[in-house]
């Protein structure tokens, strides 16, 4: 049986516990995409809270016989890409300014060579643009395949392939601006 | 030795490639020294990716949310029982209308039987009657009209 399913089932019938199965399933996931695609902690919070409540409102037209976790995805998506739109309505392919790196864990004196290349790989991506951003943290730390990639964006796999190439591509351009010296050259 | 598959090392690093591209890309890999070093560089560069501090939502926050959800649904389920109510009633204010034409028209001649008198037409009782049904379910509709523009601006 399908956990995500019959939690989602719950939903539908107005009890609560199916909630609380379907955000332990994937609110650590959900979270870490919306803070990478908007790039604020206090805006993923809030498409966050939205998405859930969004979720509960349509669990209606969620298809049982899918993955829930892209049409979850789609949900936030559609919020966090309403959300960049308002804010920024003339592109959301272009990039921002770096902005500071993302929580870096641990003792910088410990282990400082690897944290610091960390920290400009977080750099480099938060400075990004979001649509960017997006299919990185998709392939990478969502670890979608192509295809669940394709499905998530809504868009054919061949456009996610490029999208991902250009994503990468411009992370390496910046990678290579701020440390010329490392080894991605 | 064959032309160089550069372009394609990105996406052989993000594991993207159709099997063709992949075999072609290993095939080159194994002859090509410069593109076995580009390959490392981008494998590098997703390996990072994969390992990017991961933010994760506060236990305030999904508090917060699973308490707005719950807010949304009662008042979701609120909303779905009013209008049950409502049809309800609304369909046994029809029914009364109907069946009271019935009960008018009896009270009427019971009591000119009693009365040995006529006491008017049953039509006449029963148009007064209806016109006091009309401007109590008008009173209703203009009371309906609001709670749908205030759950309007809930929603």
């Amino acid at each position: 049986m399908d956990p995500d399913r019959d939690d989602a089932g719950r939903l539908r019938r107005g009890d609560t516990s199916g909630l609380a199965g379907l955000m332990a399933r994937h609110q650590d996931r959900l979270f870490r995409y919306l803070r990478r695609l908007l790039g604020d902690e206090a805006v993923a919070e809030d498409t966050f809270q939205q998405t859930w409540v969004q979720v509960a409102e349509r669990i209606g037209r969620y298809d049982a016989r899918r993955p829930f976790g892209p049409w979850l995805f789609a949900v936030a998506r559609n919020l966090a890409l309403d959300h960049l739109r308002r804010r920024r309505p003339e592109s959301l392919d272009e990039g921002d300014e770096p902005m500071a790196a993302m929580g870096a864990e641990g003792d910088p004196l410990e282990r400082a060579m690897e944290s610091q290349r960390r920290a400009r790989v977080a750099e480099s991506v938060a400075g990004l643009a979001p649509l960017d951003r997006e299919v990185l943290s998709l392939r990478f730390e969502e670890e979608l395949a192509l295809p669940q990639l394709a499905l998530t964006l809504g868009v054919p796999v061949p456009t996610a392939k490029a999208r991902l190439y250009r994503a990468l591509s411009r992370l390496r351009e910046r990678l290579l601006a701020a440390a010329p010296a490392e080894e991605w050259r | 030795m064959s032309g160089h598959v550069t372009s394609l090392l990105p996406l052989a690093a993000a594991g993207a490639l159709d099997p063709g591209e992949a075999f072609r890309v290993e095939a080159h890999l194994r002859e090509c020294v410069v593109c076995r070093a580009e390959a490392a560089a981008w494998r590098d560069v997703a390996g990072e990716l994969g390992r990017l501090p991961a933010p994760k939502p506060s236990r305030a926050l999904v508090a917060r949310t699973v308490e707005a959800v719950e807010e949304r649904l009662a008042e979701r389920a609120e909303r779905a029982w009013n209008r049950a109510a409502l049809g309800f009633l609304v369909a046994f204010a029809w029914t009364l209308a109907v069946l009271s034409w019935v009960v008018v028209d009896l009270v009427n001649g019971v009591l000119a039987l009693r009365l040995e008198r006529s006491v008017g037409s049953s039509a006449a009782w029963y148009a007064a009657y209806l016109g006091a049904g009309w401007l109590s379910a008008g009173a209703a509709a203009v009371l309906l009209g609001r709670r749908a523009r205030e759950e309007g601006r809930i929603a």
